[in-house]
């Protein structure tokens, strides 16, 4: 029996009287083991005092805002449907953009301070809703024309993602959906949709998440294989992302197996990547996923860094449960891209392209 | 809506907030607000940083109150009041701000250093656990929350998480709180000012 285990069972009066007899005297003979059952105790204690204390807060919260009423600082998006599309008051979503310009302004001012501060530092890349202004633009016109077309508040943060396989799973960057209260996808053929956080690995800034909808990808075809083989130096690679509203390409070739600081979990690649293209896949000349676009050092325009496929392969076998394993690893295996024009790859590649809408809470 | 306003005395809004009575607590909570933030804002903070300080203040009394050996010595109004003072200070000293408190309460102090220093103590602890957590990812953290925290049993976890069975489970389960342990051991506490730092750089 593992000792951790033993300590739970002792702690949760699972043992017999002879075994807690046994245990107890184990504590007093043996230093070590007392020390580890120490260490224990008190990161479980740590662990429940500071759920409690959470609790409370969320209370006090609660309490706060029944009381005095929501202060402006927060902005709830209301999970929405995906097969109806709401009508949204033209009132509330003017109000809601308002409240996120100037939300943004506050953020985007004290990151414009911190990108001076710190030098060759890994950057992430989420496009920070900078068309906010074209939004709001959008909304008064539609507002004037009377138009009766779903206005959706900004999202706080954009970015790119892809289809992992054709069971509606999709891959992104942890740090875009970090903290999100609420996860839409869209291109050119899904309407926004919702979708949500299966798998979460923040020390690889990677996320796995599934669209809600599964009518949605009944009928996805997912083109590309995902290729956990290393790549050589000098092949060449080519990203699609969202660092705007429309699909932008940007191609460049491999040009370290190891990314920022030596870190062999990522390839360093000479396509300048923007924000908005955290979570895009990094592709081959034959069309295959090889990575998934990470960020680049603020400075230095023409590098990115892209995790590595085999890496992503990795985390998902040790974080997934066993069910959801199954799932994931239901890649494409046929690489049928492979002998079309790179053109042609796009245009196949496309659909399964896309871009993260992510708005928080606060 | 019935206007009656039933006046608790200190001890009953005290006994609320240790048995976590829900409407006790909102009476407490919505009893005291205002002076501290009259004080804020008095003293150069936004209402944001009044509700903040405030609710900081209610969980400080809320985990005093746990301890057996808590007793009130002076008025409810004065304990928070004296609490939320300190908070105050500890912020604007934090951000390099000196300037002098507008001090016309003074004599309606109390000392509740004992007590912010086991909040502020439990507070770095607390957030090296957050730090941990968040490295931990998921489906681990919620893995270990509901069964450290949740209570739940094996067969309840591998049911809602999908794993075949409770042993799996429990392999799970170890291999999650071992990573755990690695990183809430390992992580050197930060200060605020670093941690507010390494949240915003995120968004650049």
């Amino acid at each position: 029996m593992r000792v951790t285990d033993l300590f739970d069972d002792y702690l949760n009066g699972q043992l017999s009287v002879d075994e807690v007899a046994q245990f107890e005297n184990k504590l007093q003979e043996d230093a070590l083991f007392s020390e580890a059952f120490n260490k224990h105790k008190v990161l479980i204690a740590t662990l429940n005092k500071a759920e409690k204390r959470a609790a409370f807060k969320h209370k006090l919260k609660a309490i706060h805002a029944n009381a005095f009423g929501n202060d402006s600082r927060i902005i709830s998006i209301k999970e929405e449907t995906t097969t109806k599309r709401y009508f949204k008051s033209f009132a509330f979503a003017a109000s809601v953009a308002v409240i996120a310009v100037l939300s943004t302004i506050a953020v985007l001012s004290t990151g414009g301070y911190l990108l001076k501060k710190q030098s060759n530092q890994i950057t992430d890349l989420m496009r920070e809703i900078i068309n906010l202004k074209v939004s709001n633009e959008v909304i008064t016109e539609n507002l004037a024309k009377g138009k009766h077309k779903a206005v959706y508040a900004p999202a706080n943060l954009e970015g790119s993602a892809f289809a992992l396989n054709n069971l509606g799973y999709i891959i992104t960057s942890s740090h875009m959906v970090k903290g999100a209260d609420s996860i839409f996808i869209q291109n050119n053929y899904l309407d926004r949709t919702l979708a949500r956080v299966v798998l979460i690995d923040p020390k690889l800034d990677l996320a796995i998440l599934k669209i809600i909808n599964s009518e949605i990808t009944q009928a996805w075809k997912v083109p590309f294989a995902i290729i956990e083989t290393p790549t050589d130096i000098g092949e060449k690679v080519y990203t699609l992302g969202y660092p705007r509203k429309d699909m932008v390409y940007g191609e460049g070739s491999l040009s370290s197996l190891s990314g920022y600081s030596n870190d062999t979990s990522m390839y360093q690649i000479s396509i300048p990547v923007n924000p908005g293209n955290s979570g895009g896949p990094l592709l081959n000349d034959q069309g295959n996923v090889i990575g998934v676009i990470r960020g680049k050092i603020t400075g230095a325009e023409a590098t990115g860094f892209a995790i590595k496929a085999n890496e992503i392969v990795n985390s998902i076998s040790t974080l997934a449960a066993d069910s959801l394993k199954n799932d994931l690893f239901a890649f494409n295996k046929k690489q049928s891209l492979k002998n079309l024009k790179r053109t042609e790859q796009i245009k196949r590649i496309n659909p399964y392209v896309f871009n993260v809408l992510v708005y928080k809470r606060d | 809506m019935s206007k009656s306003k039933v006046a608790f005395s200190d001890i009953e809004l005290i006994n609320g907030l240790r048995s976590g009575n829900n409407e006790l607590i909102s009476v407490l909570y919505k009893k005291y607000y205002t002076v501290v933030l009259k004080f804020i804002v008095n003293n150069s903070g936004s209402q944001e940083a009044a509700q903040d300080i405030y609710q900081e203040t209610i969980i400080v009394l809320y985990e005093n109150v746990q301890k057996p050996e808590f007793e009130l010595n002076c008025q409810l109004q004065t304990y928070i009041y004296s609490v939320a003072k300190r908070l105050w200070l500890k912020h604007l000293k934090k951000n390099n701000k000196t300037f002098l408190l507008k001090e016309e309460e003074e004599d309606d102090l109390i000392d509740v250093s004992e007590e912010m220093d086991d909040y502020l103590n439990k507070e770095v602890e607390f957030e090296k656990m957050n730090r941990a957590l968040t490295e931990l990812g998921e489906p681990c953290t919620t893995l270990i929350k509901d069964f450290y925290v949740q209570k739940l049993s094996m067969d309840e976890i591998a049911e809602k998480f999908g794993y075949t069975n409770a042993d799996n489970a429990k392999n799970q389960k170890y291999k999650c709180l071992q990573r755990l342990k690695k990183y809430f051991f390992e992580i050197v506490p930060i200060d605020n000012n670093n941690s507010e730092r390494y949240e915003s750089n995120r968004f650049i």
